[in-house]
């Protein structure tokens, strides 16, 4: 299948399909709406054969390049069918099942996640690990036959949705750092699991915080060798700067076209729309080429961290502008589309925080990219 | 050209551009076959020459050429562009003959004759005809001329397209941008040199993270003019060759900004080089539109249609 067939064929099945994926109201609803609504797109593209291409057949999927998935993230996106933070955690999660969990264990799970069936979560973040995530200290001890998971995590996305989750934890001593993590997949039905949704300023109770009380993992559910959790997380990142990124641009352009449709006269200033439109066209020239090159099967490294950045920055410029173009809506207005500018203008707040904050960022442009040397 | 015959071109044209500048850079491009790789690989052609230009802040007439093989006319005559913040056509037809305001580079005076584009018109002059001043101002070294002149004479004249226009500006907009990321990137170079051997309480200044998110900073806004340079060439049309000049322009001024703070005290003496770059990148911003003046009606043509070009297909 190669990418022009397949944009075709997505476009025309969209249109000929538009009336059964359409979501039910404006800005998807609630979380529990959109979360609805993404399950139904997943389940209808995946059955259509759209979804399964660009993942490798052995774990359901039809093979051809990445760019295909890369492009069906991008129409579904386009056409407001999707949330993108939402559908992106399958680009950041199926990626990392395949390379690390065991081919049978592979095979059995990305099939749920990619039709929909299931929603999984990463657990990274900790209460005292955030921007240190080599620090975490979510405990995994062996027993017998497995892992006896003990500790908390936060900031964790949709944990309340989640059938599984990607999971970082001590299995070394504290002072071994990054080499003493290991990664589980762990079923969240599993006792001693409970989950805390955290109401967030944008309105959406998106994050959780998970405590593990004595949870047992069975020990072919470890994703890697044990002590290699870093690397699982050092290898999930790239796709969270990558293919996730590339259909947030797709957002940000959507929005930024529709903030130019609704904006009053004489709301906007060319200067900043103009600005604003080269921010938004600059993350996407970037991310097209760090497209291709994850498509030619080069190693995504450090220099995604420039993708990040750029993302960030665009994501809150194009918000602050419909801050202002729209203030209206987004201070005062109480209906859905309002509703929805100010949802999103708020979470542009965490653009910057979210998958290594802007100063993680800088931090590995500067030591990876610029070589500058350590810096403490 | 394939990449072993561009990395083998890259080598020969850094060799030639690192030691040579002005018309000793002209004679030696044209020894060099640059003039035939233009024509037959102008991405290739142009990428490598001028970012190598920008980063050793050498001159030539290579901007002349760019523009005067989009405009398909011979590379021995000279050309006139568009005056300073702009890129509207330089001339205009007037009763008596045609008017010209614009810029040249140092190359100009050296040639007979001269191209000058006024509205729907491709008018050849002679040289003598024009009013030349060299300009000193902000960058001395780089050698424009202002150019001007009134009912002047046509040689000869041609009936030009503005969308032949509009694509020669695109061309020559795609040069200078590659000048300006590699005027860029030397100014990062000397600035992350500078942070790591400069040692104050005890520890180079490279550990500083307030010195270390300026360079990265820096970088993030040459890799942005970067991308949208790649892009530009595979787009092909006069809109992203506008939008990677003027991510370029800015990449430069912002790169300037902090590197002149990362070199501080030496940066800011003519005993060191940075001058000369922020002076050049100054400069670069502002041929064929500067990054303010093109978002400016970038966002004003945005407005009047108030939708958004779907760009970039993946």
């Amino acid at each position: 299948m190669d990418l022009d067939t397949f944009r075709a064929g997505v476009d025309r099945w969209l249109d000929d399909n538009a009336e059964a994926l359409a979501p039910a109201g404006v800005g998807h609803g609630s979380l529990d709406g959109a979360m609805a609504q993404l399950s139904k797109v997943k389940r209808l593209t995946f059955d259509a054969g759209w979804m399964r291409w660009g993942w490798p057949e052995r774990v359901g999927g039809l093979g051809g390049s990445t760019l295909l998935r890369g492009y069906l993230a991008e129409a579904v996106t386009a056409r407001d069918l999707v949330d993108a933070g939402l559908y992106s955690m399958t680009e950041v999660l199926a990626p990392t099942m395949i390379d690390y969990a065991r081919p049978s264990l592979a095979a059995e799970m990305v099939p749920l996640l990619l039709r929909g069936d299931e929603t999984w979560c990463q657990g990274f973040s900790e209460p005292g690990t955030g921007s240190n995530l080599a620090s975490l200290s979510c405990r995994a001890a062996r027993s017998d036959d497995g892992w006896i998971v003990t500790g908390q995590k936060v900031w964790t996305s949709l944990a309340q949705y989640s059938q599984r989750c990607v999971l970082l934890t001590r299995t070394g001593t504290v002072e071994s750092a990054h080499r003493g993590i290991t990664a589980l997949f762990v079923d969240m039905d599993t006792p001693g699991i409970t989950v805390r949704p955290i109401e967030t300023m944008h309105g959406r109770e998106e994050f959780c915080e998970v405590f593990f009380d004595d949870v047992f993992v069975p020990l072919d559910r470890a994703l890697g060798n044990p002590g290699q959790g870093w690397s699982v997380a050092m290898d999930l990142l790239p796709f969270e700067r990558s293919t996730a990124l590339w259909q947030r641009g797709a957002f940000l352009h959507r929005r930024l076209g529709e903030l130019l449709a609704a904006a009053p006269e004489g709301a906007l200033s060319p200067a900043e729309v103009g600005e604003v439109f080269q921010q938004v066209y600059a993350f996407r020239a970037r991310s097209l080429t760090t497209q291709h090159r994850l498509a030619a099967g080069e190693r995504l490294g450090a220099e995604t961290s420039v993708d990040k950045v750029l993302l960030a920055t665009a994501e809150q410029a194009v918000f602050d502008l419909a801050a202002a173009g729209l203030a209206d809506e987004v201070l005062l207005g109480d209906d859905p589309a309002a509703q929805r500018w100010r949802s999103e203008a708020l979470y542009s707040r965490a653009a910057s925080i979210y998958g290594g904050s802007a100063e993680i960022q800088r931090n590995i442009v500067a030591r990876r990219l610029l070589d500058l040397g350590v810096d403490r | 050209m394939d990449a072993g015959d561009r990395e083998l071109f890259g080598a020969s044209l850094h060799a030639v551009v690192a030691v040579h500048t002005g018309s000793a850079l002209d004679a030696a491009l044209d020894q060099l076959g640059w003039p035939e790789a233009l024509a037959s690989d102008p991405e290739a052609a142009v990428s490598l020459l001028f970012e190598l230009q920008g980063s050793v802040a050498a001159t030539s007439s290579a901007l002349d050429r760019v523009l005067l093989s989009a405009l398909g006319c011979e590379p021995s005559v000279g050309v006139v562009l568009p005056r300073l913040g702009s890129w509207a056509a330089p001339g205009d037809v007037s009763g008596e003959g045609v008017s010209v305001r614009g810029l040249g580079t140092a190359g100009l005076g050296r040639c007979e004759r001269a191209v000058v584009v006024a509205g729907s018109w491709l008018v050849d002059v002679a040289v003598a005809d024009l009013a030349l001043r060299p300009v000193g101002g902000l960058d001395p070294e780089l050698g424009l001329v202002e150019v001007t002149g009134s009912a002047v004479g046509a040689v000869t004249r041609a009936e030009l397209s503005p969308a032949t226009w509009a694509d020669a500006v695109a061309r020559a907009q795609l040069a200078v941008a590659h000048e300006l990321v590699g005027v860029a990137r030397t100014m990062l170079r000397l600035a992350r040199d500078h942070a790591l051997d400069r040692v104050q309480f005890g520890q180079p200044i490279a550990r500083f993270q307030a010195v270390r998110h300026r360079l990265a900073e820096s970088l993030v806004a040459i890799e942005a003019a970067d991308g949208a340079l790649v892009a530009a060439w595979r787009d092909g049309t006069p809109l992203t060759a506008g939008l990677a000049k003027a991510l370029a322009g800015r990449g430069a001024r912002v790169t300037a900004k902090h590197c002149q703070q990362v070199l501080a005290g030496i940066g800011f003496t003519t005993e060191h080089d940075l001058h000369r770059y922020v002076r050049r990148a100054l400069v670069l911003d502002h041929l064929l539109g500067d990054a303010r003046t093109l978002t400016h009606h970038l966002g004003t043509e945005l407005l009047r249609s108030r939708t958004l070009p779907s760009l970039l297909p993946l």
